[in-house]
């Protein structure tokens, strides 16, 4: 692109040639110069290790083979195993995929509707309200994790004090984190408050652009508030709530310290075992690392049809470039 | 949106949105300043929701006895080599995708854009086996190159779109002048994208500061841990030290906090950006 380059300035005709040739030849090479550094950090800190994950998880793969070397090839085994297993089932996979799909679904509509009511809002009012919604997404994970087991603690936790305060829990409280439905149920709040942000000022940014002319026709043709919402709104943005379900998605099927740092998440509880923790638990804890590969590989498989699906989605229709 | 003036009635719903809105955003944030504030003999829910006393003890216990200062220096080392790294491989990988056409660029973009979507959970294992046959778990410059990856795809995303705004004539200019091409990159690429350095720069920072699981695989020795890793030490098998687990998280979120103010706008074009063009 930058070929603007003054020729040097008057050697000989024979060796200019050559250098010329040369120069090209830097030219062309500079790039590549530039980008290796960089593609091999990615391809050893991430692709090799995307292979080995693959090939690891048609090996019986213990603390033997890791100390002593060579390779226990078994084929599918691990995952023949895997998903003859009950657990897979009615365990892991429901804990990923439909938490997964609940937590999408909240966060997407929550966010959505934090996005119209600040649409509503007088600039100042809304980049004030803006900031503090970005406090929600700068929490960590780690620390937002604990806070909100320290607020849903069993024993002296404020939610406990409160429905034990109005009557609605006994004084023999309830164990939140060893019930499945209630400690998902805490993951889902932990995640929607940390997501919804990044769904509401996505949404916000796409409501500005809508014309206010379609608002203006679809009032004259006696539209009222929701059908504009549905047939002008929704229509419009749905190139937007693509990307934000993507994203939402994609994080909220690899979930980890929010599950791993809840009392029981880390394992000690099989039941509330996501694919990550899982995988994690299997593999690192266990030094099953065959078994634990399969199940990140069937994670990341999973992830990548999701992927593909509403990429071929959008890309059939052509909304997005 | 707006059509003239609202009748009362939506003003006050708006209103009471609003104020339901930032409770539920505002209220873990709160709740775990205030717990942390509260003195150490008050110790339920409700007690410390509204402290009738505030004090440091929390903290001084946190940073002293509990050792937590030596886990903010190893993530703030950790976080700066981790800035430094992929700052300066990101700079000349951008400057290679968005100033030069050559072959595979295309194939080398989107491969940029998928690897930001391999999980980590897929990764911890392989990666902890290469580094446990290289004696690199608890080092602290293991974990380091290992986020120099992570955060790598992003920032080469991120900063490819301040690369691409200079204008080529910015550079043309230079070489006019008789720059060679690493001085046109010092003297006149560089100081234009430094806003982008910075603000990939935080990006990496926060990944560093706040990753959780690939540093709690690595390290085992508590003389090596990590803020995010170190937290976990106040969390009882039966009863947890709310008071300084609270304190120590807001020691951990603050600097977060700070810097996310800083690139919340680049950051979510960024992420919509990498999300949308191919």
């Amino acid at each position: 692109m930058t070929a603007g380059r003054p020729a040097p300035a008057a050697p000989p005709p024979p060796p200019n040639r050559r250098r010329r040739m040369s120069l090209r030849a830097r030219r062309r090479a500079l790039p590549w110069a530039l980008l290796a550094p960089g593609l091999l950090v990615i391809g050893g800190l991430l692709l090799y290790p995307l292979g080995r994950v693959l090939w690891l998880s048609v090996q019986d793969y213990g603390l033997r083979e890791l100390f002593q070397g060579g390779t226990n090839f078994v084929g599918a085994a691990n995952y023949t195993d895997l998903l003859s297993d009950s657990y897979l089932w009615r365990t892991a996979l429901p804990n990923t995929v439909l938490f997964a799909v609940v937590a999408v679904g909240a966060t997407v509509v929550f966010g959505t509707l934090v996005a119209l009511l600040l649409a509503a809002l007088r600039p100042l009012a809304r980049t004030i309200v803006i900031s503090c919604i970005m406090v929600a997404w700068a929490m960590p994970a780690v620390s937002g994790t604990y806070v909100w087991v320290w607020i849903f603690d069993v024993d002296r936790g404020i939610v406990r004090q409160g429905l034990e305060a109005v009557g609605a829990l006994g004084p023999e409280g309830f164990n939140w984190f060893a019930d499945r439905l209630a400690f998902y149920a805490i993951v889902t709040l932990n995640i929607v408050h940390h997501g919804f942000p990044f769904v509401a000022v996505t949404v916000l940014a796409g409501l500005l652009t809508v014309p206010k002319e379609l608002y203006e026709a679809a009032v004259i043709d006696g539209a009222g508030a929701w059908q504009r919402f549905w047939n002008v709104t929704v229509p419009t943005l749905r190139p937007v709530f693509a990307v934000v379900t993507i994203l939402s998605t994609i994080w909220d099927f690899k979930v980890f310290a929010q599950v791993f740092l809840m009392p029981g998440g880390d394992g000690a509880n099989p039941a509330m075992l996501n694919f990550g923790v899982w995988s994690y638990q299997q593999g690192i804890v266990q030094t099953a690392y065959g078994t634990g590969a399969a199940i990140a590989v069937l994670l990341t498989v999973m992830l990548l049809a999701v992927t593909l699906v509403y990429l071929r989605a959008l890309f059939r229709e052509e909304e997005i470039r | 949106m707006r059509t003239g003036t609202r009748s009362p009635w939506a003003s006050a719903g708006i209103f009471a949105a609003v104020a339901g809105l930032l409770a539920f955003t505002l209220f873990p944030a709160y709740f775990m300043l205030s717990s942390a504030l509260a003195p150490k003999r008050t110790v339920t829910g409700t007690e410390v929701l509204l402290p009738d006393e505030v004090t440091l003890d929390n903290f001084t216990y946190v940073l002293g006895d509990a050792g937590f200062v030596r886990y903010l220096g190893n993530s703030l080392f950790i976080a700066v080599a981790t800035v430094l790294g992929s700052a300066l491989l990101a700079l000349l990988a951008a400057v290679a995708v968005s100033r030069f056409r050559f072959r595979f660029r295309t194939t080398v973009l989107v491969m940029v854009l998928v690897v930001q979507m391999v999980p980590l959970e897929a990764l911890v294992i392989p990666l902890f086996l290469q580094a446990s046959s290289l004696d690199m778990l608890n080092s602290l410059l293991g974990l380091s190159i290992v986020y120099v990856a992570l955060s790598l795809p992003f920032a080469i995303w991120m900063l490819r779109g301040f690369t691409a705004a200079v204008p080529v004539e910015v550079e043309e200019a230079a070489y006019i002048d008789g720059a060679s091409w690493g001085r046109m990159f010092w003297s006149v690429l560089l100081p234009l994208v430094a806003p982008g350095l910075v603000a990939t720069g935080i990006f990496s920072f926060i990944t560093a500061w706040n990753e959780f699981l690939i540093a709690y695989a690595f390290l085992d020795m508590e003389e090596y841990y990590t803020v995010a890793v170190g937290l976990r030490q106040f969390a009882g098998q039966n009863t947890t030290d709310w008071g300084a687990m609270m304190a120590a998280s807001t020691i951990v979120t603050i600097p977060v906090m700070v810097f996310f103010l800083f690139v919340q706008r680049g950051l979510v074009s960024g992420l919509v950006q990498g999300a949308v063009k191919g």
